[in-house]
Formats: C-alpha cells, structure tokens, sequence
C-alpha cells in the first residue's frame, strides 16, 4: 500500500512543513513529503540479548540485558517544540521505544533500515535518572533502505544531576535513505548533557533539536559535518535557556566539497527567568572547492540582561599560510590538506570521553575521506558481533 | 664551487614590486649573510627561493646544484633539500607535532629511497634532539606551535631543520623574540649541521646572532638588490655606521 506523507497528515489533521517553513528553509523538504511511500508494517520480535541496542526498520530486535526497553503509549511530547515534524511523527507513532536508564550506562544503538522506497518513522524516549551517568552512541545503516523517507527522533529527559554523553554518527550515500531527525531535550536542574553529531556523505539530510535548560544545567553542542556531491545536510537547533544560570555552547564545524550545501540555523534563546546564564555559539566552515555552499545562522535571542553570551561564524577555504608551511616541510599537497581537513574535523571528535567512540567515529570520518568521489555505501557497525554487509 | 646562482631576479608581491634584478651566489659550506634595512626585500628573497605563493617572479631564475628550480612546488624544492626557518611560524591546531615532523621526515626519506622511519625510531630520533635543543619533550606531543611561545617555535624551526638535514638552509630572522638562553640553543643546533657541505643564508637585522655564527660572506640588500658584498668585516662596519655607510648605490 502506498500512502503520501501529505495525505497521512490530513488524516490527522497536522500541518507538515514547506518551502517557507523557517525550519526547512535550505532544505528541500516538499519534494520528500510530496511523495508516495509503502508504509512498514511494525512487527513486534523477542528482543535477543546482545551487547548493543538495535533497532531494524523500527522494530527492537536485540538489547543488552541490563537496559530497561519497552515499547509505551503514554510518553512525553513537547508541546513547543519548533518542528512541525516532530509533532507529526509522535502522533503517527502509536508507540514509541522507551529506554529507562536508571543507572550508570554505556549503549550503543544500531538503527538498520531495509525497507525500501519506503516511509519509515520511529521515536525513541530516553529518560536517565537523577545522578546518572550515560554515554549513548547512535549510528545508522541504510544501504538497502532505497528511496526510503526516514523520519526518526529521540526525546531525550536529562534528570537533576544527571551526566548524558549522547553522539550520532551517521554517514548517508545517495540513492539510499533521506533522514530527518527531530530531536527534543530537556536538561533537568543541574545536569550536564554533552550532544554530539558527527553528519557525513553525499546525501540530504537533516537534524531538528529542540531543548530546554533548567537552573544550573548545560549543554554543550557539537556538530561536525562533511558533506559532497550535491548533499543538502545540517543542523536545525534551538537551545532554550529557561531558568537561572544555565549554560550552553555550541560549535559547529563544517567541510564542504563540491556543490553539497551545509546547513547551521540555530537559535539559542534565554527567557526573561534565566538571569546568570552563558550562552556561547560558533560556526566555522571550510569549502573545498567553488560550488560548496554553507548556510550559516547561528542567532542569539536573549531576553535579559544578566547573562554572558557570544556567537560567530566564519566561511573559508583551508587556510593558506598552514598548507604552505606544512608543504615547505616537503610534504605533498594532497597530504597537506589531509592534515589540515583531519585537524579540523578532529578538534571536535577528539573532545569526546570515550576513547572507542573516538575511534569508531575517526574511522567513519576517514572512510568518507579516503571514499570521496566514489562513496559506496558504508555498511560498518563498529560495536555490532557479526559483520554486517 | 656555488650551490646557490641567483640570476637578474624580479618578484613582486601583488601590485608591489619588491627585487629588481638581485643577483646572488652562495657557495657550498660557506656562512653566508644577508643584512639589510626594513622593507629591502630580504624576506622576500628567502620566500621567492622557497617558492611561497605570495611571490610572483616575473624575471630571472633560481639555480640549486645546478637545477633551475623557479618553477617547482614549495614541497618539491624541500624534498631537494632546500629548508626555510620561518620568521613567524604558523600555528597548525588539531596537527600533532610529532605526527607532522614523522610525516615530513618520512616524505624526504622517501625522497631518497631511504626505510621510513616507525613511530617508535621516529620518536626515540626526535626526543633526542628535542633534548638537545633543550625543548621540552611534551612539545613535540601538541598541536603544532599552538601556543608556543616566540622561543619555542624557534627551536620547533631547529629540531625540524636537524630531523630534516637539509643542504641548503635559510634563517630568516632566527633570532628575533629569542633569549640568550634560547639563542645560544637555537644557534648550537644550526652549527651542528655546518659540515663544510652545507650552505647557510642568515637573514638578520642585527649581528647578535653572528656572534653565534660566524659568517664567511656578508651581503647587504637595498631596494631590492644586492648592494655590497664582502667578507664578515662588513657587519662591524654596519654597526657602526649603519646603511648610510654604503651610500646611495
């Protein structure tokens, strides 16, 4: 059966995105909702004992032993999230996957997508308990996903005192699945989330976050695209500090090549309640060639005086004077700018706490490098047992 | 026997015309210095050698061991042998040092049809000479010359000229932001690679550092060109007299 996106939400009475959505506005959102897709059929499996959770086509299939899943009706829904797609996804989503972190946690998520040419949504709600550390890493398989709309979100609930890790690491080739991700975060008193999202290939997608800073909470963002080919690829983020002396920065690295376009339109707003807050925001980008494009808006909504806040951007090619350096030692050009690509996109994988997580995003970063030009589908479960081709 | 045949040389930097037909030889295993006031075009000329992209040369020819090399890539004259100890060096964040030097070192042994160096030999090789120069060990650990101060970037230049070895080696400017302490280091560095062999242009303002390293050859450069060129007394008669001393030529 083949349904289009549009139809289902008149169905439901919701308002989708378009062209003039602030949102979607570098993103062509109308020609992936315009379409007709097969709906997937969710069948519920026994979830096998594994060391990671993953999840196929939006079904759970493994999980390790010592973290509470679930599948649940009743979840959180922001009601003011920014994202009309958001929104539209909890309500097509009877149920979502309910992963209850009450202590300590290490996890790994494989989402895997098969169905092909089709449209695909799943939500998952994270809450992690008061005073709990976890360190969550997302990555994506869709090779054989064809033509397929991916339309996947967390919300994630950071409780008081909580300490949260979480990374995506998604590398998307053409001609196989679009993704849009609509996010939401709420950073309970004092907790600390540190968001990670590591976008690379040379196909279109997009990250929506909406978030919420309580007193004495932060978040620190840090996204790190590279992107090719005619790729439409970013982030859509909103930091909203909403009570006293909250905090949060955000960097955004970009690498551009051919006539891919990258995209960073954040906000971060403090309310009239958060006196004391710091809010920092920065976005650097490096085009590869002429044709690369980067839309670039990071913007600051502050709503008081009382707080420290900053923000800037910058758009150029690799720095010069580097690259002659670098090339007086006798090194070649090629090389050189390998140097300086990978410098630059290491000041923000090396900034995360656990050494194989760096690895295994080093290692997807230097797959797409080593692949441009001929990207295949990069079908690489770092932390999965069996191989996966 | 000369290393170094510089021909009639014309360089501009943009619109600015900076050498008008320099004419210079350097010979193999000689000292030689080149001094001259601000704006000369001293800095220019080391960067026109090295093949910086700033430079565009609109006459004339750079000869090293015989080869006009005007036209090479910057990475094609080091490979040759040709080394510039820059003036300022830049800061490279997110490269380590140690990875860049490995890196550098391996190309020219390449170059050679040498073995490249592992890690491990690499490292043992490096934090040898880092000792030498009297640089701190965890230097070669960071990001390359990412907030180094003024001395440690000079002796970064030196550790980099020692691993390299090359043939011929320009100075330019080595002493400047430089202690005693950290001259007489960078200075004991560069005369363990004078074996008779080797060729040194010194690019300087001042002859403190000739005191370290005594030169064979002193030539002055103004507007442009290669105005005198004499033997090391020269360099007392600029003390004390300063450029005036050589006239309007």
């Amino acid at each position: 059966m083949q349904e289009s996106i549009k139809d289902m939400a008149t169905s439901l009475d919701l308002k989708l995105p378009t062209k003039k959505t602030e949102s979607y506005r570098y993103f062509d959102i109308e020609s992936l909702l315009d379409k007709s897709y097969k709906t997937v059929q969710k069948q519920k499996q026994d979830i096998k004992d594994s060391k990671i959770l993953k999840i196929v086509d939006g079904v759970v299939v493994e999980a390790p032993k010592n973290i509470v899943v679930s599948y649940k009706k009743e979840r959180f829904v922001s009601s003011k999230h920014f994202d009309e797609l958001y929104r539209f996804s909890h309500k097509i989503n009877d149920e979502i996957i309910h992963i209850d972190i009450q202590n300590d946690t290490d996890l790994k998520i494989l989402h895997r997508f098969e169905a092909k040419e089709s449209f695909l949504t799943y939500r998952i709600q994270i809450d992690v308990k008061e005073n709990t550390t976890a360190k969550i890493y997302e990555t994506f398989i869709g090779c054989e996903a064809k033509g397929s709309f991916v339309l996947y979100g967390y919300d994630l609930i950071a409780g008081r005192y909580a300490n949260v890790e979480i990374v995506k690491d998604e590398t998307i080739v053409k001609d196989t699945y679009t993704p849009i991700h609509s996010n939401f975060i709420e950073a309970k008193e004092s907790s600390n989330v540190k968001l990670f999202s590591f976008d690379y290939g040379d196909a279109d997608g997009l990250v929506l976050v909406d978030s919420y800073i309580e007193k004495d909470a932060n978040i620190d963002a840090k996204h790190l695209l590279y992107v090719m080919g005619k790729a439409k690829r970013g982030t859509v983020s909103r930091l909203h500090h909403t009570e006293k002396n909250s905090k949060s920065n955000q960097v955004a690295k970009s690498i551009l090549q051919d006539s891919s376009r990258g995209i960073f339109d954040a906000t971060i707003k403090i309310d009239a309640t958060a006196p004391g807050s710091k809010a920092h925001q920065n976005s650097k980008a490096v085009l590869l060639n002429d044709g690369a494009y980067m839309a670039s808006k990071p913007q600051l909504v502050i709503n008081i005086d009382d707080v420290e806040a900053s923000h800037g951007s910058t758009i150029g090619e690799l720095d010069e004077t580097q690259l002659f350096y670098l090339r007086s030692r006798g090194i070649n050009e090629d090389e050189a700018r390998k140097m300086l690509i990978l410098a630059f996109a290491n000041e923000i994988i090396d900034d995360m706490s656990e050494n194989e997580v760096v690895n295994a995003v080093h290692n997807s970063f230097e797959k797409v490098y080593y692949g441009k030009g001929q990207l295949e589908c990069i079908a690489t479960c770092h932390f999965c047992e069996d191989v996966i081709l | 026997m000369n290393m170094v045949e510089i021909k009639d040389l014309y360089a501009n930097i943009g619109d600015k015309k900076i050498l008008k037909g320099l004419n210079l030889e350097l010979q193999e295993g000689k000292v030689h210095v080149i001094m001259g006031p601000n704006g000369a075009g001293k800095s220019t000329l080391s960067k026109a050698i090295v093949g910086h992209y700033d430079i565009e040369i609109e006459n004339g020819s750079i000869v090293y061991k015989g080869e006009d090399i005007t036209e090479l890539e910057p990475e094609e004259r080091a490979l040759k042998g040709i080394f510039l100890s820059f003036q300022n060096p830049v800061e490279v964040p997110g490269v380590s040092n140690a990875y860049f030097l490995r890196t550098a070192v391996n190309a020219k042994r390449k170059y050679e049809g040498k073995e490249e160096l592992n890690a491990a030999e690499f490292l043992r090789k490096a934090k040898e000479t880092a000792n030498f120069l009297g640089m701190k060990p965890e230097l070669l650990n960071r990001s390359l010359n990412e907030g180094f101060s003024g001395g440690e970037k000079k002796r970064n230049e030196t550790l980099q000229m020692l691993l390299l070895e090359p043939d011929f080696i320009i100075l330019d400017e080595i002493d400047s932001g430089l202690d005693i302490d950290a001259l007489r280091a960078v200075s004991e560095g560069i005369n363990k690679l004078k074996d008779g062999k080797r060729t040194f242009l010194v690019i300087t303002h001042y002859s403190r550092i000739l005191d370290y390293i005594k030169p064979d050859v002193v030539h002055v450069l103004k507007d442009g060109k290669i105005v005198k060129t004499a033997g090391s007394e020269l360099v007392e008669v600029l003390e004390k007299e300063g450029y005036a001393a050589l006239g309007e030529s």
